[in-house]
């Protein structure tokens, strides 16, 4: 077992999909048996940078989650493939056999994270490789090396134990680690409506209903604030202070991304 | 091609950039005569790179890696696209007795070989300057905006070659098509008026101002700036970096755009959507906050500029009776007004700089020099110069500086490190060099137009006082105009304005003959009646310049591939032709050219690295200077260690190119030379017209368009790749890859438009096809769609409309604001901010192929020598 392993940095990530069109660069056209065969010329995304976008305007922001085989230890094509065609490495990385594949399709559905992708001309399953033929060379994987932000890395990690998975609810182990993965956020806009101005410096507290956690964060100088990082699925009482304003608050479940909007404070009496 | 090493490593220039100059070219590995893959250049641990150092934040560096853009990678897939130009080709409808120039767009061709074409060419340039007596009647394009290398692949030869044939063999002038300041009209036409800088088209120098920015600045104001959209195109993978030093250094960043671009997206603190093409209101309405409350540089405004009392009494109203209040301004720009008094505080607040990238949707619509005035007039109200208060041209390491360059370079090598193609002049100089010329944006009129007149060259690095001189075409009364053209663009329907009118004067009977020059056959190359095949940067040796990058060096690169057909370098091709006319000594081998090219940078005369020896080493790469030497270089300027910019203008309130050497909120310029006009008056005002969403017009057309520099492609090329056609493009339900179009939920509900339906984008100037993205990332009442996509003509309903998605087709042109028959004053070109409205329609009824069909025209299954 290889202690190499790639990690991905959502923060990083601006979405430019260098590493979409350097794995394509890669691999279209190239065979790199017994890793793969030629990738087709276009459909398959062994690197998928998928979009997220979130929010309402004027409140929103762009994630790029960069998805590729998750190479997981319990990978559920590995058991799907009739032919035994999906192996895994000693370092780890899991790869489809093309002289056993036999192009039946049934590893697609089983990958929960759809990274398995069919080439129809050569009648096989294929997917990430991690660029195993390059790993062998020395040579970093092609979208890690691509990735102008270091979003993608590939490399010794050293204690992992704070990184984070993707879907780790899948139950797959998969090997690779991600950091920065979003969570839901609660963001709204305060207005005083009878000065016609933004509020700033109102302290905006976000109480987890569900195991007491306080997240605080204040109004910035246009008036929005943004509570970040919320726990997914739990509901949270938000609070809204400030010396000159009434107390105001709203509860609000944390199963996406929440703009509480524009909000109207009232002076206090 | 000699056996070698597998793979063989093969520096490529980079197909993103153009004008002679590179970013660092492309790592190509190639495998059996095939490029196998493309990596990043690393830049050798032997190199020095430059430190940006700050008193607490930290310093600030550049990786070794340079990445390349996605269509950098994708572009050895042009190389054998079906729609590659492989042997001259002749159009069928033609011949010299009857030109038929309703056939350009439609009929088909065929391949011929080269000797016939060069006759051809000979005996057309005969036949014009016997029956005319000069080369006048031939329109000259070639101005670059595609891929271009070194020697080889640049766009400038036509000029060149007119030129030469003028000079040697006395044949008189050629009409040159001068290149207007394509993505800086704003600055060009209105801020030059304010704070001067002709030599960088109206925007301020650079020189040194990331130290003062990373050492001072709380808050940048991107207006528009996007890196990401073609970012590292034109700047090389600095221009991802630089963002990143704003956040590093803890700088606020606030977007104010219609749409939340790549950038901003990612990086931007705050986003305020503002109208298209309102930004001269909010300036107005910030700097209304600012009168208010008293919070602007008082001491600044009476010691650095001039005038300041007329703009205070237009933001009051004295002189059209509205008072630019925020309430005000919050109706024009869509944004809140107490947003608009946030923003005026925090501006005023903060050290504030203002950063632009390529373009942007401010700077290129209707009347954007009144906005670019606008904002150098805010900017000069919060003291423009003083520490961190800065005009921040994000991704412009290279260019737009006086002395010394945006990061710490030795300026040496900046001035004499490169090679520098003369051709550049012909494109990108003070003005035309032949008299008789014709502005890149009035192309299509002055075929059609038995006269017209306007003012200035549009040269781009033309002086101010040129917008100012009137000029005509023809130029005489007895001219014949244009009878033939020379188009080494392939890029003038795509990315500049009404495309369609220009496709349509390519088909008149005025022209005897079209030639153009291009490698693949493709929007108007489609309209010539000769098409010579033009060569990609795969396929010959040539120079890399290294200049758009913030590190400087030369690569040689030598050909990857073998050339496809029988295709030559837009050199060669030119050279050939002079050959023919007895032109010999004007065009030299390649390699005799290229040599005394790099003979007189600093690695021939100052590292004595022969020309053979560079060969050899493949590249030089020049050190940047340590932190001590640059703090001593900026001394020499004037600077001191953490000031740059136009600090030096701070420091001295004198030394602009305006008359007065001040801040001109009143030109002294337009007061003297053009003091009644409406449309740009000597103090800009806000001036409402037929394209905004208030307008007469706006009944019928409400949605107003922006448009960009696209992310995936550069300009218009990299729609035939299917890589990028996948990122960039919207799969419709027919299959077909749509150009998306951005439009925001209310608006689409309006319409019962879905994301990804199918719609049609139209005004009077026609229909355009694309699929709609749906997104919170535009302001209500606006679209946004990129400029650039490959015209694919077909039919709906009869009605022709543009399957690709090019949105330039109906975009306005420069004459539509005057009366026709009067002179164009400000030939500004917009293509940003016009006025559309959408509508969903059935894929299923569209008729493709109303034009030429790519499959069978390009020679793919026929031989070269069919004649």
């Amino acid at each position: 077992m290889s202690n190499k392993n790639f990690l991905i940095d959502v923060d990083k990530c601006t979405g430019c999909n260098l590493c979409v069109v350097a794995c394509k660069d890669e691999h279209v056209d190239s065979n790199y048996e017994p890793w793969t065969q030629p990738q087709p010329e276009g459909g398959h995304f062994w690197m998928n940078v998928k979009p997220l976008e979130r929010g309402t305007i004027p409140r929103v922001r762009m994630n790029f989650l960069p998805t590729l085989c998750q190479h997981c230890e319990d990978a559920p094509c590995i058991p799907a493939c009739p032919e035994g065609a999906i192996k895994t490495r000693d370092d780890g990385l899991v790869w489809i056999d093309a002289a056993l594949c036999t192009g039946c399709g049934d590893c697609q559905p089983a990958c929960p994270y759809d990274v398995i992708y069919k080439n129809d001309n050569l009648n096989i399953a294929q997917k990430c490789t991690g660029c195993a033929h390059r790993i062998d060379e020395g040579e970093l994987p092609r979208c890690a090396d691509a990735c102008p932000h270091d979003a993608i890395v590939f490399g010794e990690l050293g204690d992992e134990s704070s990184l984070e998975e993707l879907h780790p609810e899948f139950d797959a182990k998969p090997r690779v680690r991600w950091k920065g993965l979003p969570q839901p956020w609660i963001t709204g806009l305060l207005i005083d409506v009878n000065a016609d101005e933004v509020v700033i410096g109102a302290t905006v507290t976000a109480t987890d209903l569900n195991d007491g956690t306080i997240i605080t964060t204040t109004s910035g100088a246009f008036g929005e604030f943004w509570i970040k990082d919320l726990a997914a699925g739990h509901d949270y009482r938000v609070e809204i202070s400030h010396p000159t304003y009434e107390l105001s608050s709203a509860p609000v479940t944390a199963d996406g991304d929440t703009d509480l909007g524009t909000l109207e404070l009232k002076a206090s009496p | 091609m000699p056996e070698s090493p597998n793979p063989r490593k093969v520096y490529v220039s980079h197909p993103g950039s153009g004008l002679a100059r590179s970013n660092f070219p492309l790592e190509c590995h190639v495998e059996d005569g095939e490029i196998v893959r493309s990596l990043p250049f690393h830049i050798p641990d032997d190199v020095r790179l430059y430190e940006i150092e700050t008193t607490d934040r930290g310093s600030y560096s550049r990786p070794r890696k340079e990445v390349q853009m996605p269509l950098a990678l994708a572009a050895k897939q042009r190389v054998h696209a079906n729609t590659r130009v492989k042997y001259p080709l002749l159009r069928d409808g033609w011949s010299p007795e009857s030109p038929n120039g309703a056939g350009r767009g439609s009929d088909s061709f065929t391949p011929i070989s080269w000797d016939k074409a060069l006759d051809i060419i000979v005996s057309q340039l005969g036949r014009i300057r016997e029956k005319y007596g000069s080369m006048e009647p031939v329109l000259v394009q070639a101005d670059g905006h595609g891929q271009s290398g070194y020697l080889q692949s640049l766009h400038f030869w036509g000029h060149y070659l007119f030129d030469m044939l003028r000079e040697h063999k006395g044949w008189g002038w050629w009409t040159q098509q001068v290149r207007n300041p394509d993505s800086w009209e704003g600055y060009y036409w209105g801020a030059k008026h304010v704070w001067g800088f002709d030599d960088s088209l109206g925007e301020p120098m650079q020189d040194a101002v990331w130290d003062d920015v990373l050492e001072h600045a709380e808050m940048v104001i991107f207006s528009g700036c996007d890196a990401e959209a073609t970012g590292f195109g034109m700047s090389g993978g600095i221009a991802l970096e630089m963002p990143k030093w704003l956040k590093k250094a803890g700088i606020k960043i606030v977007s104010i755009s219609p749409d939340l671009n790549h950038a901003s997206a990612v990086h931007a603190d705050t986003w305020i959507p503002i109208k298209p093409n309102t930004d001269a209101a909010l300036y107005l309405a910030v700097a209304h906050v600012w009168l208010a409350e008293g919070t602007y540089d008082k001491d600044y405004i009476d010691t650095h500029t001039v005038g300041f009392e007329a703009l205070e009494a237009h933001v009051r109203g004295d002189d059209d009776g509205i008072e630019k209040s925020p309430a005000w301004g919050e109706k024009v720009t869509g944004i809140p007004a107490a947003t608009i008094k946030a923003l005026a505080r925090e501006w005023a607040a903060k050290k504030t700089t203002l950063s632009v990238y390529f373009g942007g949707p401010k700077i290129r619509g209707t009347l954007s020099h009144l906005a670019a005035r606008m904002e150098a007039y805010v900017l000069a109200m919060q003291g423009v110069g003083s520490p961190g208060r800065q005009f921040l041209r994000i991704g412009a390491p290279s260019f737009y500086k006086k002395n010394i360059a945006q990061v710490p370079r030795y300026p040496d090598v900046d001035f004499h490190g490169l090679a520098f193609s003369p051709m550049i002049e012909y494109a990108i100089g003070r003005g035309p060099k032949s008299p008789v010329f014709i502005p890149r944006s009035l192309a299509a009129e002055a075929i059609q137009q038995r006269k017209i007149s306007w003012k200035s060259t549009t040269a781009a690095l033309a002086k101010a006082e040129d917008q100012f001189t009137s000029y005509q075409y023809p130029p005489s009364e007895d001219h014949p105009g244009i009878r033939m053209v020379w188009n080494e663009n392939g890029s003038q329907p795509g990315s500049w304005g009404h495309g369609w009118n220009w496709l349509e004067a390519l088909r008149s009977d005025d022209l005897d003959f079209v030639v153009g020059v291009h490698p693949w056959l493709e929007n108007d190359l489609t309209f010539s009646d000769l098409i010579l095949p033009a060569q990609t940067n795969y396929e010959h040796e040539d120079l890399v310049v290294v200049q758009r990058s913030d590190v400087l060096g030369l690569f040689y690169q030598e050909a990857a591939v073998e050339p496809v057909g029988e295709s030559k370098s837009d050199y060669e091709i030119h050279r050939m032709i002079g050959q023919r006319l007895g032109l010999d000594d004007a065009f030299p081998p390649v390699d005799d050219w290229l040599k005394a090219s790099y003979e007189e940078t600093l690695a021939a005369t100052r590292d004595d690295i022969s020309w053979d020896e560079f060969k050899d080493r493949k590249y030089v790469i020049y050190d940047c200077p340590t932190w001590k030497e640059w703090v001593d270089i900026k001394k020499e300027f004037g600077y001191s260690e953490h000031t740059g910019g136009l600090h030096w203008f701070w420091d001295k309130a004198d030394g602009l190119e305006t008359p007065s050497g001040k801040i001109e909120f009143v030109s002294e310029r337009i007061s003297k030379l053009d003091p009644d006009s409406e449309e740009r008056p000597p103090l800009a005002k806000w001036i409402a017209h037929a394209e905004l969403g208030d307008s007469a017009k706006a009944k019928s057309y409400p949605l107003i368009v922006m448009s960009n520099h696209p992310k995936y492609r550069f300009h218009v090329q990299g729609d035939d790749i299917e890589w990028i056609r996948e990122l960039g493009k919207i799969k419709g339900v027919d299959g077909y890859y749509y150009e998306p179009c951005w439009m925001h939920p209310e608006d689409a509900a309006a319409r019962g438009i879905e994301h990804g339906d199918i719609i049609m984008v139209h005004n009077d100037r026609g229909a355009i096809l694309f699929a709609a993205l749906v997104t919170e990332r535009i302001i209500p009442g606006a679209l946004s769609i990129d400029h650039g996509a490959k015209i694919d003509f077909g039919l709906l309903d009869n009605r022709k409309i543009d399957r690709g998605g090019c949105i330039n087709l109906i975009a306005p042109t420069v004459q539509e604001k005057y009366e026709k028959g009067a002179e164009i004053e400000v030939p500004e070109m917009n293509i940003s901010g016009f006025l559309v409205d959408a509508e969903k329609i059935d894929p299923l009824r569209i008729e493709p192929g109303a034009g030429v069909n790519f499959e069978t025209v390009t020679g793919g299954n026929q031989t070269g020598d069919a004649a």
